[in-house]
């Protein structure tokens, strides 16, 4: 692009945005489409906000010269852009088949030991103090290295949602990993996320039974909702119950009986590692009742019944438009847009072009409404920076959860709350220092994904290193003994025993850090002084015109504006940015973290 | 010192002599939320042995479980004829013997998960076994309150916990009172903190007002809490470890319109599979030394009646001890009210150590976890719990010091 486009895309960006400062509309509630004329670069910076994670002023442009119709298409018809630029995740070589049937516990992997004389593909020894130590060794190995890998997939994703050209495929994805919310905590296998992860993507904006059908089948759900527990004359009511609250219809919606029946549809659905099965003889075929419905019904069956009710297209839209459109909703659209997507079968694409077209998605109220979740706020602020992929200073990971959220690890099987519950008084204040936390790489940054959050296990590493036997080492791990203990304990120094957990989980993570391939760590690259000097800033006011605009969908009001050019001013001793030219860099990072620092800096 | 002792004995007996006057009055005041009364939350997490807690050392089967990290009659601080306090928790033992201790027995849920952060979340949203997107707390707080009451929720941690996640309240989250603030160069100072209310917007914009207004409470919390922090200062003894309970009551005696608190004692340090009976006395004399100075520093401010602090954790921990002298993830387990206020002694159920076990050799429970949050919210807080809970919980008397 040269100089002289880039400088009339600006002004029109800094046009229509004062203008839409004035604009009001009254389009809310309406969902016919808007008109060409209706279009701007204000409301396709809009669409990609929502419709993805936001993008640099070039790509907006690229957006707005679509058009609004061919823009949509090319957001949510995204099938064709490829994407071979985007590597598969990349494993680290940590597992081998004596993880599979991982069991639930370390006492379920001993007692496994003890009844079998194996566990994990590792055999009790013969003789000899702590027969099971390899065991219980390998056990916490698995445990530290599934958590670590599942970081690095966290970290693929990332950079997926940075770097996609199909921002809604990934912005879907992420849509469906908090609607079926699943825990690595629980899980414990990372293959099993990545494989619901892949799920989730191929599904993202196609048919939402098909996805509900390929998500009561995903290993990692399964696992998660106890579906092996859940048999024939004992039924576990988890699962049935989840997928009525909380994927379809929500509560108020069934009763207690007709989980109970669901869930004995559901009995015999397990898995086989990584593959779905279905133990017959452990399946209840007999009659059941469901929300009126009787018959002796399979899983799939089930399925057909909950989104046959009003009360699921009506509870999916509604999660939908408050995640894309506003966190208030009205019951009339609602209700509107549940029967396109119940006349379409469950189509998602037929909905999601209608209201990313709406006269409501465009209104006056719902553009910058939305209060961005930390992993939106990280992405799309390295969209809107130019950057291709997430720095590894600060750690993605570590980032997000400061703030409130970890890919992987939602709080509880209802997903993370959103909306409002996003900021507290502090995690806004946090939201501020992750601006800065790349601006300013933090140059004691430790990678605490491969350091043992235990401080236990780093007294015990040290105490090993030197020589002592694992129950001392265990001792001193547990804070040390008085002296009148440390007497008891030298009794009976090194305790015959089949295994000591705490030197197990030590053991184990050093196995997990051998293996597990490192996040690369590198910070972030980004030259405010050409972006400025791009950008035909001549003055202070127009430099922090340029990234106000750039980074804020809501504009902060004049005062503050003013506050900010005039702090710009004096850190550069003048107002003419090209005479301040060698010397930007610096003052422009202060400037941009006290714009990432506003409340309106978290809305989208 | 005198006059807070002298106070606290005259509201005693003003109590006690107009009890029935002064209940309907309090329940209409506590439309606004100002009945006055304070609940502060403790959780242990990790999972704390509430049989190595509260040991019910007249029960041989207790010491057949545990045959090596039964603590022996001989060492423990003796209650009554039955049970005895783990001998690291000196501080609780003196709490219970002025009676203002309440145990309740064998708290725990259908279905007991034992995963500390499922369990956990059970214990937080207060709905075992299904999803609920808002902590127990967080609700309370939303009946309570209307969110033009700042402040009213202080939960003292790195991140929130899920118990106090409320729909219309923003609760005070912090770590440190000195670290609760913006990082950035000394020149930016002073923008970093304006913060200028978005009123003049043309557009209303609910999550741009909603959005300043954090930006505004982060800002006076931030200030109020690091003043209260500094005016603060500590003169009574909390042990090791305060546990944040020092942080709470500094923002006590500020006048900080807090009413729920929640701290906790952090990272899982409950979770005591090896070698527990050191570890596990050491922790427990740190949390009960917190919590004796905790009491005895509401004492000095004069507001030992307006508080009352419950302790619990995600589970109990398996009932016969592991190879390792430790034990695993349990199920059932005591939870601990305390206050000046409190009717000291036993509620609930004593869990049976034969016959109250399921297949896995955990506690079956006998008090519905809920129970206790009930009581709280019923009649500590004076709030219908039922539309807290969304059912109802039986209740025990545990503030009637008359009866």
């Amino acid at each position: 692009m040269s100089k002289n486009l880039i400088l009339i895309s600006i002004l029109i960006v800094l046009f229509s945005f004062n203008a839409f400062a004035k604009e009001t509309n009254n389009w809310k509630g309406i969902i016919n489409p808007i008109e060409q004329e209706d279009w701007s670069i204000a409301k396709a910076s809009h669409l990609l906000e929502r419709a993805g994670f936001g993008g640099t002023p070039e790509e907006i442009k690229f957006i707005y010269n679509l058009g609004h119709i061919l823009a949509v298409e090319h957001l949510v018809n995204y099938e064709k852009l490829p994407t071979k630029h985007l590597l598969r995740f990349e494993e680290s070589n940590i597992h081998d088949p004596g993880l599979i049937n991982f069991p639930p516990s370390r006492p379920a992997t001993t007692k496994l030991a003890k009844e079998t004389g194996e566990a994990l593909g590792i055999k009790v020894k013969e003789s000899g103090n702590r027969k099971m130590q390899p065991i219980v060794n390998k056990f916490f190995f698995w445990l530290r290295a599934s958590r670590l890998e599942t970081q690095r997939v966290a970290y693929w994703w990332a950079n997926r949602m940075v770097n996609s050209p199909r921002p809604l495929e990934e912005k879907m994805t992420l849509f469906w990993h908090n609607h079926f919310a699943t825990n690595e905590t629980k899980v414990r296998d990372y293959r099993k996320l990545l494989l619901q992860n892949e799920t989730f993507r191929l599904h993202a904006t196609g048919n939402f039974k098909e996805l509900l059908i390929a998500v009561a089948k995903d290993p990692a759900m399964l696992y998660f909702l106890d579906a092996g527990q859940n048999v024939k004359g004992a039924p576990n009511e988890n699962f049935a119950r989840e997928i009525m609250e909380l994927f379809t219809l929500g509560v108020g919606n069934y009763e207690e009986k007709d989980i109970r029946e669901a869930a004995r549809a559901f009995t015999g659905w397990n898995t086989n590692d990584l593959e779905f099965i279905v133990n017959k003889d452990k399946h209840d075929s007999g009659q059941k009742t469901i929300l009126s419905h009787t018959g002796n019904f399979t899983g799939e069956e089930v399925i057909d019944i909950l989104l046959d009710q009003d009360a699921a297209a009506i509870f999916i839209v509604k999660k939908i438009y408050k995640e894309f459109v506003n966190e208030e909703v009205n019951n009339i659209i609602i209700d509107q847009y549940a029967k396109i997507l119940k006349s379409n079968n469950y189509q998602l694409k037929p909905l999601l072009k209608t209201i990313f077209l709406s006269k409501d998605f465009y209104s006056t109220e719902n553009i910058g409404s939305h209060i961005k979740s930390p992993i939106e706020l990280v992405v799309s602020t390295y969209k809107k920076l130019g950057l291709n992929k997430s720095p590894g200073i600060p750690d993605f990971n570590q980032a997000t959860t400061a703030m409130g959220q970890t890919l992987f690890w939602p709080p509880t099987v209802a997903g993370w709350a959103g909306g409002s519950s996003w900021i507290t008084p502090a995690l806004l204040m946090e939201r501020g220092n992750f601006a800065r936390s790349f601006l300013y790489p933090d140059i004691d940054f430790i990678p605490k994904d491969f350091y043992s959050p235990d401080p236990k296990i780093i007294v015990m590493h040290d105490a090993i290193r030197n020589g002592s036997d694992i129950t001392n080492a265990t001792k001193s791990s547990n804070g040390g003994e008085s002296v009148m203990m440390m007497a008891e304990g030298n009794m009976m120094a090194d305790r015959d025993e089949d295994f000591n957990t705490r030197y197990g989980s030590y053991r184990g993570w050093q196995m997990a850090v051998s293996k597990v391939k490192p996040i690369p760590r590198h910070a972030a690259e980004i030259n405010f002084t050409k972006m400025i000097i791009d950008s035909g800033a001549h003055n202070t006011e127009e430099a922090v015109d340029y990234l106000i605009n750039r980074f804020l969908t809501v504009k902060i009001n004049n005062k503050k504006r003013i506050m900010i050019i005039s702090f710009l001013e004096e850190n550069l001793g003048t107002n003419n940015i090209i005479d301040a030219k060698s010397y930007l860099e610096d003052s422009i990072r202060m400037v941009v973290h006290l714009i990432m620092s506003q409340p309106e800096y978290q809305l989208g | 010192m005198n006059n807070s002792v002298n106070r606290r004995s005259f509201l005693k007996t003003a109590t006690a002599a107009s009890l029935s006057s002064l209940i309907p009055m309090q329940y209409a005041l506590s439309k606004d939320a100002l009945n006055g009364k304070t609940l502060v939350v403790l959780e242990l997490s990790g999972g704390n042995d509430g049989l190595n807690t509260i040991i019910p050392y007249a029960d041989d089967n207790y010491y057949k479980h545990r045959p090596n990290i039964g603590i022996r009659e001989n060492k423990l601080l003796k209650i009554d004829d039955y049970f005895g306090f783990n001998p690291g928790i000196v501080g609780l033992e003196s709490l219970y013997k002025e009676g203002n201790m309440a145990i309740i027995h064998g708290c725990g849920y259908d279905n007991p998960s034992f995963s500390h952060f499922t369990s956990m979340a059970y214990m937080h949203t207060a709905a075992p076994n299904s999803g609920e997107e808002y902590g127990w707390l967080g609700r309370l707080a939303d009946h309570m309150a209307p969110p033009t009451h700042k402040n009213f929720i202080i939960n003292i941690d790195k991140t929130q916990s899920l118990a106090v996640r409320s729909q219309k309240h923003v609760p005070i989250v912090f770590d440190q009172p000195q670290r609760f603030q913006r990082e950035g160069f000394f020149v930016q100072k002073s923008i970093l903190e304006s913060v200028i209310n978005a009123n003049n917007v043309i557009n209303n914009n609910t999550a741009q007002n909603f959005l300043n207004e954090i930006a505004s409470s982060a800002n006076e919390a931030s200030s109020v809490i690091s003043e209260a922090w500094s005016n603060y200062s500590r003169r009574v003894d909390y042990g090791l470890t305060p546990i944040d309970l020092d942080k709470i009551a500094a923002l006590i005696e500020a006048d900080v319109p807090a009413r729920l608190y929640y701290t906790s004692f952090r990272d899982n340090a409950f979770d005591t599979h090896v070698h527990q009976p050191n570890l596990h006395k050491r922790l427990l004399t740190y949390a009960s030394d917190a919590i004796r100075g905790f009491m005895n520093d509401l004492d000095r401010m004069g507001k030992s009646q307006d508080v009352v602090l419950l302790v619990m954790t995600e589970f109990g921990r398996r009932v016969p001890e592991n190879t390792s002298l430790g034990t695993d993830h349990g199920s059932a387990g005591p939870m601990f009210i305390i206050g000046a206020s409190v009717k000291g002694g036993h509620y609930g159920e004593i869990p049976d150590l034969v016959n109250g076990l399921d297949d896995g050799d955990n506690l079956k429970y006998t008090t519905d976890f809920r129970s206790v949050y009930a009581t709280l919210i019923d009649k500590w807080l004076k709030v219908d719990s039922k539309s807290i809970l969304r059912k109802n919980f039986q209740t025990f008397d545990i503030f009637d010091r008359t009866v």
